[in-house]
């Protein structure tokens, strides 16, 4: 085995590690061109030890654990060991080959060499808000496919490679300038790695990631272990604005002393972009798992050593090449959903309802004056659930995203959009002792023609209640002819307004036990109208 | 008037430090602070003080004043009912904020308490564009509705926020003048005076604090000039900010948002000096009180000012010293978690019970019990004897921590201090290596009760060559009042390439600035002889949304100063980034100037070296747990007072002083220099 070690280095070590990856996330953003990285901050930096198991990853984004947990492996099955040295960059976004989740997150890894031996790897994800307006019948249609392959060798800059991407990219400067500063990302982590090892010994460092790693593994045990043996069983619907149809998601969880196995049901594949890769339904797990057993638990691989997830080939949960994936965020957020309703009926008042369940994206893209294209991607956020013990949390996002919005002020510079409302839906919320948080209502006018995007769920579905709290309502579009559910691919004309609505979170507790002086004070607030007031809490006005 | 006078409020004590003009004696007093009214208890402190060295309050030539007032009332949300104006359809962006939950994994973690509830949140017709022209028209009729409906509500304070704001100042200055109408007794707070900056939410919530407590700084101040007015104080008194400078009660009570950070300025300023005493002009300093560590760098004597930080939950774009803030601390406790590691804090013991070795009742070992085990901190009696402490009841407590870890108690006690020290050593990393530094070049400034315990251990930590512990370390911050300037800043938004076009409007931004500035300098009365202003510029790539600032040269501006900006933006991207982009257009954002009034400072004589041996100062001697012998080892203990310039001490060694002690490792030696600083130095 490793270097023995004990448990204080190794907590000095991990301190040090957690500096490295957070810096790693500053660096990023900060020197980032892209409204999606620079503000929304939709990007990601991790550090892996020489198996390519997760060491350390900055909190940003959840669902970019997927693309971690694939980087590594698929670079490893097509590279020999030897064949890779220092100063060479892999890039990657392929969800079949390159282990990455859908083809707009682009990961670049680095490995870390300390006297000549691999010692782990620099890793960062960054969203890049391009292969817009695209079809997604299946993947081929989705954007360009870029299996594990050399952005730089040796240090050296592969300019043919890079000339190729970048010619199907519709926003090239953009895309030049963020794997600009993701690089410089994964050139610092390298730096501080190697003075990490020159400081500790790298065997040192090395043994402290495995250590963290049994940690992590430890501490996901003892949590498990203290679940009620059994099986968990629950169903929710899965739907879109692109499509019509309902599709039902099974999950059934199994605790036993201290692990746990996820086996999840759902219809088969579909000719859309809503499928999942195996690593993101794997990612959708560990952060619902991590969020209810135990927040503490380090994001790292030993978390996931107790856990067996389970989908059939094939379907929608665990799809097959060449499924289209471009927005499998959105069942990825059901199966949050489905997790966190299982787990509730293991561990009751430790879990909250259904929060808004969706990750809203509205994509706008066209065509400026000089002929240049433009893309502009957001994602809305919503109601959280109402807690056990405390009203959900209003106008944020949930589950496995956690993007920012984009100032006003920085989107109308950029981009030929006004804002005319962000604001807070009244009647949104699932009421309930507790009550849910509200939606996000966000209206757009284009000042210019261009085509739109409305990527969300909950259209038929809502978001659940527990333990007697009421379901929230869902989501539903409005382009100035009244309200609607779906939508494809809209072309706005100038002057056209556009209205998007986002769920609530769902109720917690019967409704009748919510104090009056808290419904007088939603009410008051305007967060319920009196109708609601009245018919669900009995209040007369 | 020869004294001059700084008083340092704090959570329990006051502290006043007493400075002569002419012979650079320094005096320290102490005081109970008073909570409920803390003039109170500066009023006292200040009266103490001057009877200590027998003055009187009318021979003051200065009066600074460090307060936690508006801080504290944010923390414990004792701010007043605020109302909200603001454009139509964004009443709530007040609540959504950047639509981030308040912790990625705890979904029980909440978002800060509204500090205007949706009810007083108040929308009115008016837009403006991104590029300050109107949209929509301000709807005053509108307005006025909304103020008389808000004036039946009893608020005391009004913010008033529209987009674009910042670039188009016409709709909140008319908002103000109908509130100034309608309600001519409320306080108001206009985004555009706050904070003129972009980015809607953080000004908008910075506008919003700074009205929840306008009332409560302003009615502050007014109590606290009537007791010292009272006391026969001749000259107007100063207040810190959060930029580490001083202002007018005037400015403070119009802008309480710039003090919110000011507690830690005042001790980085004292640094500053220090430093620059000693020939330290690349420091890092390192407060260290009971739940929490400050540490800031300061790079050729100067700490660079940050614009934005996050006050409990609360985004304060202000102009504040970039100072990072880590919960560890001496009543930091430690505890084994479900993993079997050994973690410390952020959870702290406070003052009461507070650590295990108080004898009060608390069983969690803290880091100030694992120092008693380890004899590091006086077993017997600390704080210069005026506390006892149970050296047993802190063995008991890290003794069940290490069966918990199969370590023994020494190491479980030692382990205790490595980890909180691997904290600080992290906070030490966000403001040196993430910015770019290399901690090796700088100097450690330790200082606050704990600072000089841990500043060794955590210097070897991080590689750092040398450590200085300041005389007064446990008074720091009421010496840096005596040792700021007054300082406001000044800044406008002029998005736009850095080139030819620009030369204009640069030139007449800061010519806007220091219009402000003379103003300023006017009110204040701060004569031409003691002015000074500092230009700088952030910049960007244009297309990147965080700027780096660069100094702006003097003179004119020119072809030549926008050279010597492009040159001074690649060199920070360079140091920062680790790259530069050969030819891509650079972008100017925010002018900004410093202005500063120099005022008189505390002078420090050097004084005669007298020999190296320290044993004129040696009290005692006991055995202290050295982790490189993992051992205890007999040291010496010497007594900071009687130490005297040119003493060397060679660790293993403890320095005791009444508000402090300095650990001296085994392979270290500490010089005293002639302002009676104690270097402590890794030997060659």
């Amino acid at each position: 085995m490793s270097t023995p070690i004990d448990p204080i280095t190794v907590e000095v070590i991990g301190s040090a590690l957690q500096s490295i990856v957070e810096e790693m996330g500053e660096a990023l953003v900060r020197a980032s061109y892209s409204t999606n990285i620079k503000e929304r901050r939709d990007c990601s930096t991790a550090l892996f030890d020489h198996r390519g198991n997760t060491l350390c990853q900055a909190e940003h984004i959840p669902m970019h654990l997927g693309s971690f947990l694939g980087v590594i492996p698929a670079i490893l099955e097509r590279f020999e060991l030897q064949d890779i040295a220092p100063g060479d960059v892999f890039m990657a976004n392929d969800a079949y080959a390159g282990g990455a989740t859908h083809l707009p997150d682009i990961v670049l890894a680095e490995p870390i060499f300390v006297d000549s031996t691999l010692i782990g790897w620099a890793v960062n994800t960054a969203h890049h808000s391009d292969f817009a307006d695209r079809g997604h019948e299946h993947i081929y249609q989705e954007g360009l496919r870029i299996p594990p392959v050399r952005l730089y060798r040796k240090g050296e800059l592969n300019t043919d490679l890079q000339s190729m991407f970048l010619l199907n990219c519709q926003v090239p400067r953009e895309r030049l300038s963020d794997l600009r500063a993701q690089m410089s990302a994964n050139r610092l982590c390298v730096q501080r790695m190697t003075d990490l090892c020159a400081k500790y010994g790298s065997d040192k460092v090395l043994a402290a990631g495995d250590a963290l790693q049994d940690y992590a593994e430890r501490k996901m045990r003892t949590a498990i272990a203290a679940i009620p043996d059994g099986t968990y069983s629950f169903s929710d619907a899965f739907d879109s604005n692109q499509r019509a149809e309902a599709m039902a998601f099974r999950v059934d969880i199994t605790v036993e002393g201290d692990q746990m196995r996820l086996a999840f049901d759902g219809p088969p594949q579909v000719r859309g972009g809503l499928n999942l890769i195996y690593t993101s339904l794997l990612a959708a797990c560990y952060f619902t798992v991590k969020s209810v057993l135990d927040p503490t638990i380090l994001p790292n691989a030993g978390l996931a050593r107790p856990l067996t997830v389970t989908a059939p080939k094939g379907t929608i949960l665990n799809c097959e090449h060449p499924a289209a994936v471009d927005g499998r965020i959105a069942a990825a957020q059901r199966v949050t959903d489905l997790v966190y309703g299982a787990l509730a009926k293991a561990l009751p008042g430790k879990v909250m309802a259904a929060g808004n369940g969706c990750c809203t994206g509205a994509i706008f893209n066209g065509t400026d004056e000089k002929g240049d294209i433009w893309v502009y991607l957001e994602t809305i956020g919503g109601g959280g659930g109402a807690r056990p013990s405390a009203d959900g949390l209003s106008g944020i996002h949930v589950g496995l995203t956690n993007t920012s919005n984009l100032p006003v002020e920085a989107l109308e510079l950029e981009y030929p959009l006004t804002l005319l409302r962000y604001e807070l839906v009244d009647d949104s919320a699932g009421s309930g002792e507790f009550r849910g948080g509200m939606g996000i209502r966000r209206v757009y006018r284009a000042e210019k023609a261009c085509r739109f995007t409305v990527e969300g769920s909950r259209v038929g579905s809502n978001p659940w209640g527990l333990e007697g709290g009421l379901e929230a309502d869902g989501t539903h579009l409005d382009f100035g002819d009244g309200r609607t559910e779906f939508a494809g691919m809209v072309d706005l004309k100038p002057g056209q307004i556009v209205s998007i609505v986002t769920p609530g979170g769902g109720g917690y507790g019967d409704p009748s036990k919510r104090p009056e002086d808290a419904v007088r004070r939603d009410l008051a607030e305007g967060r319920i109208s009196a109708d609601l007031a009245k018919s669900v809490y009995n209040l007369s006005v | 008037m020869t004294w001059r006078i700084g008083v340092d409020s704090g959570g329990t004590f006051t502290d006043v430090c007493l400075f002569d003009d002419e012979t650079g004696k320094v005096e320290i007093w102490k005081v109970s602070s008073t909570p409920d009214d803390p003039s109170r208890g500066i009023t006292q402190g200040v009266v103490e003080g001057l009877e200590q060295v027998g003055a009187e309050a009318s021979e003051l030539g200065f009066l600074g004043h460090g307060t936690t007032v508006a801080t504290n009332a944010l923390i414990e949300l004792r701010g007043v009912k605020t109302g909200l104006i603001v454009s139509d359809g964004f009443r709530d962006l007040l609540e959504i904020g950047r639509q981030k939950r308040p912790n990625l994994y705890d979904m029980f973690a909440e978002k800060p308490e509204q500090l205007v509830s949706r009810d007083l949140r108040r929308q009115v017709p008016e837009r403006l564009k991104f590029d300050g022209t109107v949209d929509v028209p301000l709807d005053v009729d509108a307005l006025r509705t909304e103020v008389r409906a808000l004036a039946k509500e009893d608020i005391k304070a009004l913010a008033v926020c529209f987009l674009y704001g910042f670039l188009n100042t016409e709709h909140e200055e008319m908002a103000k003048k109908v509130i100034a109408e309608e309600l001519p007794d409320v306080f108001v707070s206009t985004s555009h005076d706050v904070a003129p900056e972009f980015r809607e939410f953080e000004r908008l919530s910075t506008t919003v604090v700074n009205a929840y407590l306008g009332p409560v700084m302003q009615r502050y101040i007014r109590r606290l000039k009537d007791r010292l007015d009272e006391i026969g104080l001749k000259i107007a008194p100063q207040l810190t900010q959060s930029n580490g400078g001083v202002i007018g009660f005037d400015t403070a009570a119009d802008l309480p948002v710039r003090t919110v950070l000011s507690g830690p300025s005042t001790g980085v300023v004292a640094a500053q000096a220090i430093g620059k005493m000693a020939g330290f002009p690349n420091i890092i300093t390192f407060d260290v009180g009971g739940t929490s560590s400050d540490v800031a760098l300061l790079q050729n004597g100067v700490c660079q000012l940050t614009g934005e930080a996050d006050v409990h939950g609360y985004p304060i774009k202000a102009p504040m010293l970039d100072i990072h803030t880590v919960g560890a601390g001496g009543g930091s406790i430690a505890h084994v978690d479900t993993g079997g590691l050994l973690k410390v804090g952020p959870r702290s013991a406070g003052a009461n019970p507070g650590p295990v070795c108080y004898g009060l009742g608390s069983t969690e070992p803290t880091v100030t019990d694992a120092n008693i085990v380890l004899q590091t901190l006086n077993p017997v009696e600390i704080l210069g004897g005026r506390m006892k402490v149970r050296r047993d009841l802190a063995v008991e407590s890290v003794q069940r921590l290490a069966d918990k870890l199969g370590l023994d108690v020494m190491e479980t006690a030692q382990g205790i201090i490595s980890v909180v020290t691997a904290n600080m050593a992290k906070a030490i990393r966000v403001i040196s290596v993430q910015r770019g530094h290399d901690p090796r070049d700088y100097a450690l400034m330790a200082f606050g009760g704990a600072g000089p315990l841990h500043a060794a251990r955590l210097a070897r930590e991080l590689d750092m060559g040398k450590v200085i512990v300041p005389l007064t370390p446990g008074t720091l911050c009421a010496l840096g009042l005596l040792l700021t300037d007054l300082r406001a800043d000044f800044a406008v938004s002029r998005l736009m390439p850095l080139g030819c076009e620009a030369l204009g409007p640069v030139e007449t931004g800061y010519a806007e600035l220091q219009t402000q500035a003379a103003d300023w300098f006017d009110k204040e009365g701060i004569g031409a002889d003691r002015q000074v202003m500092t230009r700088t510029a952030d910049m960007r790539y244009m297309g990147q949304n965080y700027e780096l600032s660069v100094a702006v040269p003097a003179g004119p501006i020119t072809h030549d100063t926008f050279k010597a900006l492009e040159a001074g933006f690649e060199a920070a991207h360079k140091q920062r980034f680790g790259f530069v982009v050969e030819g891509e257009p650079i972008q100017l954002v925010t002018l900004r100037l410093e202005a500063a009034g120099i005022v008189k400072k505390a002078q420090f004589a050097a004084q005669e070296i007298e020999g190296e041996d320290p044993s004129a100062a040696q009290i005692d001697s006991r055995e202290v747990y050295m982790a490189e012998a993992k051992d205890f080892v007999p040291s010496p203990v010497y007594t900071r007072d009687r130490l005297r310039p040119g003493n060397v001490i060679h660790g293993p060694a403890i320095v005791e002083q009444m508000d402090t002690t300095t650990v001296i490792l085994p392979d270290m030696t500490g010089t005293v220099d002639p302002y009676l600083n104690l270097i402590l130095e890794v030997k060659a």
